[in-house]
């Protein structure tokens, strides 16, 4: 097709320090169940103990090598098994810790000098800026949540991962009882665990964590020892560069972990190291938890409600509620991208990782070769720059804009506000999504346990939390906020959010919701310490 | 016919009311310079092929209307990429020199002695500080175009699409605005400029005896509108223009990267929030068969603040220390953080986020700043997206790789890059260079490169001193 060798000018991406940075951070962890433990550690003799409980607790935590290799054995038996989940998996726990900066600075007082104001703040002092309600009474509200609100705040938090939950429970609890023994108070316990009955979705319906940004680093000297499998065909360049599956943005790893080059204004070139200071801050990285309860039932027959009286207009007769909720969300409940199927959901599309992620918006997106020979044979998704398919409010299309401009200008500034997620589902399934809350067994206690990484909270999940989703001009128009998580906190609003969408002839319908159907209820700012921190600083 | 009878004054502010035949000046200014970039967007077109930007006050296309704002962050893109966060919110509550920001204007001193803000999103502030306690009292903010001053003050005045324009405005009138919004100690002779500012290439960027729009009471003792260089109407015009070009790259593909196509048809400056938006957005509606114009009235508008997270130390509302002062709702051309008097304390005491208010360049990161496109799609999408074919890239942007912090500004295809520098993009095939010249291209970086490009000007500023062969009108690029 040209005349450019194929590997000429490949960017050199940087080696990673595996045995140091967690592997919750890289490659994130990804199983199937979760146990969050909050400690809070306070006087001065339970600090001592605790500090020699993190000597040995260190040589447990899970680091990015051992993690990446365990992902590794999976992707493996996946091809094998030619599953997205394989049966023959063998059981493997994961551990991984965190610390608050009220946490971290009674450890060393150093830490007071980590340059995050997020992270010194906290997310309880920062809820307000995130949107949350500000009104005492609302569930919201700081002073109400479950975990790290108004004298809930923790001092770390420990996550246990794995593939059987009894095996998580069983390493849950040992270390639980461990550190009880020690003095330290378990404030918080919650589990996490994909549906049983449809993995990988959230409580909505909706395929979670199909888009997640591409880690651009090597695991060793190696020059192909990618932390990110490459599947495009490398004669295909440059596309062969950008991307690890087609349409999964490869990003310098300096965006989630410190120490590491970060984004520039060229993709393939690597821009400034983010800061490490104090120096044993080096492949540390922050962790957001949010608690987020999801009131499914309230979601749905909004849902219900609004396409019905959508579909006596002109131009959006056909409107179901499932569409409507797909427009808003940008993927049907496969995970099938609405620019490539905008008519109905496509399951096997939507399953299909090597093409659920291969769209553009502002432009027409094409195939591409793949490695294994594989070839795309899905409807491809044509431009759509106005929003008319997938509206520019979509969730999807806030927090990653792919080859659209956003106002803060070209391609780097969706590469350095990705965030990469690795939370679970909290709570059972509610059966019937549209039942009252009388029906609900859970009395509508389930929802998210957010989790995502980052080398900077401000640039990255505050900036994507108050400045696109819950901003109705930004990162486009004609757009609106998002309507699935976003949150309307400006004043005199009443906390509504709007949006448009488009009918078959270009009309526009100005939609509002005052619904709120994600909560938060809880969370935290954490730093995630290398392990040579937690050996040689922390527990020192 | 005409989409519309005339073009309406920025915000439909009514300023010109009462000025006999200004309204109309205004009208045929602006539609002059839409009918100037049409004409240089057809020198770029084939025979057959289509001028996709249009002058709404001579056509109108018909079919569906999608009206886009499109919109971006207020605080310097520039400022942040070069400095960092910290230190860019240092740099933008400064005045620079004029001499700082292009070579042509280092060899006047009068360059030396006329400041402009490193304010190049279009929007522009002044922090006023109490001089004892250096607490801000109030931060202004506008994004009222420099032409609008011109016309309003009137004069024959030479603008940046180098044609002459006279308009038969009220010195009264700008000094009473200006007593009324900036300061009621404003003299007449305060506005004028008692000098020519000459550039060295014999341009005169004001003339003695003209509306100084470099005034103190424009720059250091105040704002009343925006005077940066690159904060022109007619470079927001120019800039739609020029972005219904379609690009393509050494292999023939479309080029859509937002950053790679404002390097490729250099028109602006690619380290923004503002010009590569612009660009790419319209860009990707001429890609979509659109004729593209800007809305009416064409302006540069303050959408709205962000008061997300914002506290004051009484029990007040947030809202009342924010004033809109010019323009209407969703068009405001002035904005203004004051606490009312009756409240005791002070800009400074306000936290966004937990952080007290410490620069003005926080208040701007919370400001979307906007113009407004509007897409017309009829019976021709299809032949327009068929017949248009994109053209070859003028220029190319570099980097260094060493330090990769930001794109310098486009250098002519023709050009030598700077020394240390190499092409932006390059493994992307972006600039339709032929294939085998990036290889010679890379060589050039250990040799020797012309001794000019050492003459760059420095942050803020955004011209080389390499002649461009493209009249500087229709860029943000002078």
């Amino acid at each position: 097709m040209d005349n450019i060798t194929p590997m000429q000018n490949a960017p050199e991406e940087p080696v990673l320090e595996m045995d140091d940075i967690q592997g919750l951070a890289i490659p994130g962890f990804l199983k199937p169940h979760m146990t969050l433990l909050g400690l809070k550690y306070a006087d001065r003799q339970v600090l001592i103990n605790f500090k020699e409980l993190l000597k040995t607790f260190a040589d447990e935590v899970s680091t990015a090598r051992i993690t990446l290799d365990n992902r590794r054995d999976f992707r493996k038996l996946r091809a094998q098994e030619h599953k997205r989940f394989p049966e023959d998996n063998p059981s493997v726990t994961l551990i991984a810790i965190g610390f608050t900066a009220a946490g971290i600075s009674k450890l060393t007082p150093g830490a007071m000098s980590i340059s995050s104001e997020a992270f010194q703040q906290g997310l309880a002092a920062r809820s307000a800026l995130l949107g949350d309600p500000t009104e005492p009474e609302a569930e919201g509200n700081p002073v109400n949540w479950v975990v790290g609100g108004l004298g809930k705040e923790l001092d770390a938090l420990i996550v246990v991962a794995g593939d059987k939950r009894d095996d998580v429970d069983k390493k849950a609890e040992e270390l639980a009882e461990r550190f009880r023994r020690a003095g330290v108070e378990i404030a918080y316990t919650e589990n996490g665990d994909v549906r049983p009955d449809c993995r990988g979705r959230e409580h909505f319906g909706f395929d979670d964590g199909v888009s997640q940004p591409g880690i651009r680093g090597r695991a060793s000297e190696d020059s192909e020892d990618y932390v990110e499998d490459r599947y495009i065909d490398p004669q295909q360049t440059p596309e062969a560069w950008l991307f690890a599956l087609p349409g999964q943005d490869l990003v310098w790893t300096g965006e989630f972990v410190l120490g590491y080059p970060t984004t520039s204004p060229d993709p393939l070139i690597p821009g400034p190291i983010s800061q490490t200071a104090p120096e044993w801050t080096r492949n540390g990285s922050f962790l957001v938890f949010r608690r987020l309860r999801q009131d499914v039932s309230l979601f749905w027959q909004t849902m219900k409600e609004r396409a019905e009286a959508i579909s006596k207009l002109p131009g959006f007769q056909n409107m179901t509620y499932d569409t409507l909720a797909a427009r808003l969300v940008g993927r049907w409940a496969s995970g099938a991208p609405v620019n490539r199927v905008p008519e109905k959901d496509d399951p096997k599309l939507g399953n299909d990782r090597r093409a659920n992620n291969n769209f553009r918006f502002d432009s027409d997106s094409f195939p591409f070769d793949l490695k294994s020979g594989y070839k795309d044979k899905y409807p491809m998704a044509e431009a759509d720059p106005a929003g008319t398919t997938c509206p520019w409010a979509a969730h999807i299309r806030k927090l990653n804009l792919r080859d659209s401009a956003s106002d803060m200008g070209g391609r780097d500034s969706t590469y350095s506000r990705r965030i990469f997620r690795t939370g679970i589902p909290f709570g059972k399934p509610l059966e019937d999504p549209f039942a009252d809350q009388r029906d609900d067994p859970e009395q509508g206690n389930r929802g998210l346990l957010f989790l995502c990484i980052q080398s900077s909270i401000e640039s990255q999940f505050e900036f994507l939390t108050t400045r696109w989703m819950g901003d109705p001009t930004r990162p486009k128009t004609p757009g609106g906020h998002d309507i699935l998580i976003g949150q309307n906190p400006a004043p005199g609003e009443n906390r509504e959010r709007r949006c448009v969408i488009f009918g078959s002839g270009l009309q526009q319908a100005q939609l509002s919701f005052q619904q709120e159907w994600v909560i938060p209820t809880g969370g935290g700012y954490f730093f995630l310490p290398p392990v040579n921190a937690l050996r040689q600083v922390l527990s020192a | 016919m005409g989409l519309l009878e005339r073009f309406d004054t920025p915000a439909h502010m009514p300023d010109f009311i009462g000025l006999p035949g200004l309204l109309d000046q205004w009208h045929r200014a602006v539609s002059n310079w839409f009918d100037s970039m049409v004409k240089a967007q057809e020198s770029k077109l084939k025979s057959g092929e289509v001028v996709q930007f249009f002058n709404p006050t001579k056509f109108d296309p018909g079919g569906a209307v999608i009206e886009q704002a499109i919109t971006w962050n207020a605080f310097p893109k520039e400022l942040l990429r070069r400095y960092g966060r910290q230190q860019a919110l240092r740099e933008a509550d400064t005045l620079y020199p004029l001499s700082r920001y292009a070579a042509r204007y280092q060899q006047n001193p009068v360059f030396e002695r006329t400041p402009f803000r490193p304010h190049n999103e279009y929007c522009e502030w002044h922090v006023t500080r109490d001089p004892e306690t250096n607490k801000i009292k109030k931060v202004a903010f506008s994004s009222e175009p420099p032409e609008y001053w011109k016309a309003l003050h009137g004069g024959t005045y030479k603008l940046d699409d180098d044609q002459e324009y006279t308009f038969t405005g009220s010195p009264e009138r700008v000094l009473e605005l200006y007593r009324k919004h900036v300061s009621p100690n404003v003299q007449p002779d305060d506005l004028i400029s008692t000098e020519d500012m000459q550039d060295a290439d014999g341009n005169y960027l004001v003339r003695k005896g003209e509306y100084n729009p470099y005034n103190k009471w424009n720059t250091s003792q105040g704002i009343m509108h925006l005077c940066s260089p690159p904060n022109t109407l007619v470079a927001e015009i120019g800039l739609g223009a020029e972005a219904t070009i379609l690009r393509k790259n050494s292999r023939g593909q479309l080029i859509v990267e937002p950053d790679a196509l404002i390097c490729c048809a250099a028109y602006g400056g690619p380290d923004r929030n503002s010009d590569p938006t612009i660009g790419a957005a319209v860009n990707a509606l001429a890609r979509y068969g659109a004729f593209v114009t800007l809305g009416n009235p064409v302006g540069l508008y303050i959408d709205h603040i962000d008061l997300a997270g914002w506290s004051v130390p009484d029990k007040g509302e947030v809202s009342d220390c924010v004033k809109f002062t010019r323009g209407s709702s969703g068009m405001v051309e002035r904005l203004e953080v004051e606490v009312p008097a009756s409240r005791d304390f002070t800009v400074s005491d306000i936290k966004i986020g937990g952080i007290p208010i410490m620069y003005g360049g926080q208040i701007a990161e919370c400001i979307t700043v906007k113009l407004v496109g509007v897409a017309h799609v009829n019976e021709l999408q299809n032949k327009i997206k068929e017949t248009n074919k994109p053209k070859e890239c003028e220029a190319r942007c570099c980097i260094d790789a060493n330090h990769a912090l930001v794109l310098e500004r486009p250098v002519r295809k023709n050009l030598p890059l700077p020394l240390g520098k190499q092409t932006a993009f390059l493994n992307q095939g972006a600039y339709g260079l032929p294939d085998g010249e990036p290889d010679a291209e890379l060589k050039e970086l250990d040799g020797s490169l012309s001794a000019k490009t050492s003459a760059m000007a420095e942050p803020p500023g955004e011209e080389s001193s390499e002649k461009t062969t493209k009249p500087r009108i229709y860029s943000r690029i002078p």
